[in-house]
């Protein structure tokens, strides 16, 4: 990943905002959310404050309602109890700058175009001129390595290449916050780890805030500045669990700090209690 | 682009095909079916020469290759753009589709004596008839194809926030595609069935009144000249939708030989 002057500039800029982290001036808050599909109480009591650049992982055993908290945040679904509020308005449909990274990118994609075109299609939708395009396109395919598959299908890429096109596509809506939900899950571990940095880099960059559905407990440690322990029946935060490990993070040497392997212990042992 | 294993196929094939021609020769030559009813393939293109020397052949062929082709295209504007508007209204689906399932199994043919009180022996009627046989394919395929548009797909548009028009043409319409081109062929191929059905009623020109005279004056060798340029018509029809069929769908994984 080059880092060009116009990502620099981005930096520069966002500096104040990065500043703001450690205040955690809330981006998105939930009080009291719940949901229920008839008398099934699937959600139940959820409180938490996301704040701006903030990288939230979320894990618990299948079940916990996980997907559906995404779902409501991404104002796909509508909670039935409390509110939830993002930017301080409430959110009762998708807004234009949060992306879904969905975890069956095969099924998100687009098969009938090719990688530009599906990067383009989210540039459409915002109406982004025809002739600024073109150079954005090219821009989000170098971000995610995709340059010399730009004219592929989605059928004629990997996996990990999916993956990375449905990134670019949710990239190119100029986000301030990426929703995804076990983005990961159905890579093989070499590209998941490469995929994970990646992910780590584009979020510094830009200063989104990422709200990361997993159930790989390593992976919720080595993202996250916070992770949200979710317990089931009915789903509702056990924990909220502070990740004070330094960044840029490393696969090997993060992997065995002390903190980390306190923090994969405590996470086991919360998982292991609902087998 | 085609590869050597498929050309020695396509040769096994015109094989095939010659290997019939001459049993059929072989069988009209020694008499085992008489003359009047089985004329040898010498005869059937003596008088398919005959005819394209005349020029009767290509009046025939085009009154025909007309009928099918505006029959089809104006059912396949029909199928298409109802099953479209049914495919992507579950409203619709549920209120409109249980009829459709009753008028669907009904054979086309036996609605020729209502097209003929409505609009008499014309070519009308033959469009009417060809249209109402072979829309059902296309409308149903079409349906399918937009009510089964992956749910994924369906989140994805409204994440992005897209119009009602674009999640329409952008997402359903390519998504319906490949269900579409398969109801587009099926209906074409009761098209050309159906013409010719309509030629033998009104028997005002065509392949299909050619047929039925020739029948009628125990001329064998005229039969078998038509009915071998309906087999020539609907090759080279379906050939062409192959193509079509290659093109538009030119993102689908190739199929596993």
């Amino acid at each position: 990943m080059t880092a060009t002057l116009h990502q620099f500039e981005r930096n520069f800029e966002d500096a104040p905002r990065a500043a703001a982290k450690t205040g955690r001036k809330p981006l998105i808050s939930l009080k009291g959310v719940g949901l229920s599909f008839g008398s099934h109480e699937v959600l139940q009591d959820i409180n938490v404050d996301i704040g701006e650049g903030e990288f939230v992982c979320v894990i618990g055993p299948s079940g916990c309602g996980k997907t559906t908290l995404l779902r409501i945040l991404s104002g796909l679904i509508q909670a039935s109890r409390g509110t939830v509020s993002y930017r301080g308005k409430a959110q009762t449909e998708p807004a234009s700058d949060i992306a879904i990274v969905f975890q069956d990118y095969a099924n998100a994609l687009l098969p009938w175009r090719t990688a530009s075109q599906n990067i383009s299609l989210a540039l459409e939708a915002a109406a982004t001129p025809r002739a600024e395009r073109k150079d954005r396109i090219a821009h989000l395919l170098e971000k995610v390595g995709l340059s010399k598959h730009a004219d592929k299908y989605p059928s004629e890429m990997s996996g990990g290449m999916q993956q990375r096109l449905q990134i670019a596509r949710c990239l190119a809506q100029n986000p301030s916050v990426i929703l995804m939900d076990e983005p990961f899950g159905a890579l093989d571990a070499m590209t998941r780890q490469k995929l994970q940095d990646e992910i780590l880099a584009i979020v510094s960059e830009s200063n989104v805030t990422a709200f990361f559905v997993t159930h790989d407990l390593e992976e919720a440690i080595y993202l996250a500045d916070r992770v949200i322990a979710l317990e089931p029946n009915p789903g509702r935060i056990a924990e909220l669990i502070d990740v004070p490990l330094a960044r840029p993070r490393n696969q090997l040497t993060t992997r065995e700090e002390p903190e980390f392997l306190a923090l994969r212990r405590k996470l086991f042992d919360f998982v292991l209690r609902y087998e | 682009m085609m590869r050597p294993i498929n050309l020695l196929w396509l040769a096994a094939s015109f094989l095939v095909t010659l290997a019939l021609l001459a049993l059929w020769q072989w069988i009209a030559n020694h008499g085992y079916v008489s003359k009047v009813f089985l004329p040898g393939p010498d005869r059937a293109f003596a008088a398919l020469t005959r005819d394209y020397s005349s020029g009767k052949l290509f009046t025939e062929v085009g009154q025909t290759v007309l009928r099918m082709a505006l029959g089809w295209l104006v059912a396949s504007a029909i199928g298409i753009g109802l099953g479209a508007a049914i495919g992507i209204s579950p409203f619709a689906r549920t209120w409109i589709a249980p009829t459709f399932e009753f008028i669907r199994p009904l054979p086309a043919s036996a609605i020729a004596p209502v097209a003929i009180v409505f609009l008499g022996m014309t070519d009308n009627m033959i469009l009417l008839l060809i249209a109402f046989g072979s829309v059902w394919p296309m409308l149903l395929t079409t349906i399918h194809g937009f009510s089964n548009v992956h749910p994924r797909l369906d989140e994805v548009a409204r994440v992005l926030r897209l119009n009602r028009f674009e999640r329409v043409y952008k997402i359903a319409l390519p998504a319906a595609m490949p269900d579409i081109l398969g109801g587009l062929r099926l209906g074409l191929t009761i098209a050309l069935i159906l013409a010719v059905v309509g030629e033998m009623i009104t028997v005002q020109g065509g392949l299909g009144s050619r047929i039925l005279l020739a029948a009628r004056g125990f001329r064998a060798p005229d039969i078998f000249a038509g009915v071998i340029m309906l087999g020539l018509i609907g090759l080279a029809t379906n050939v062409a939708l192959t193509a079509l069929e290659r093109r538009l769908l030119r993102w689908q994984p190739a199929p596993a030989t």
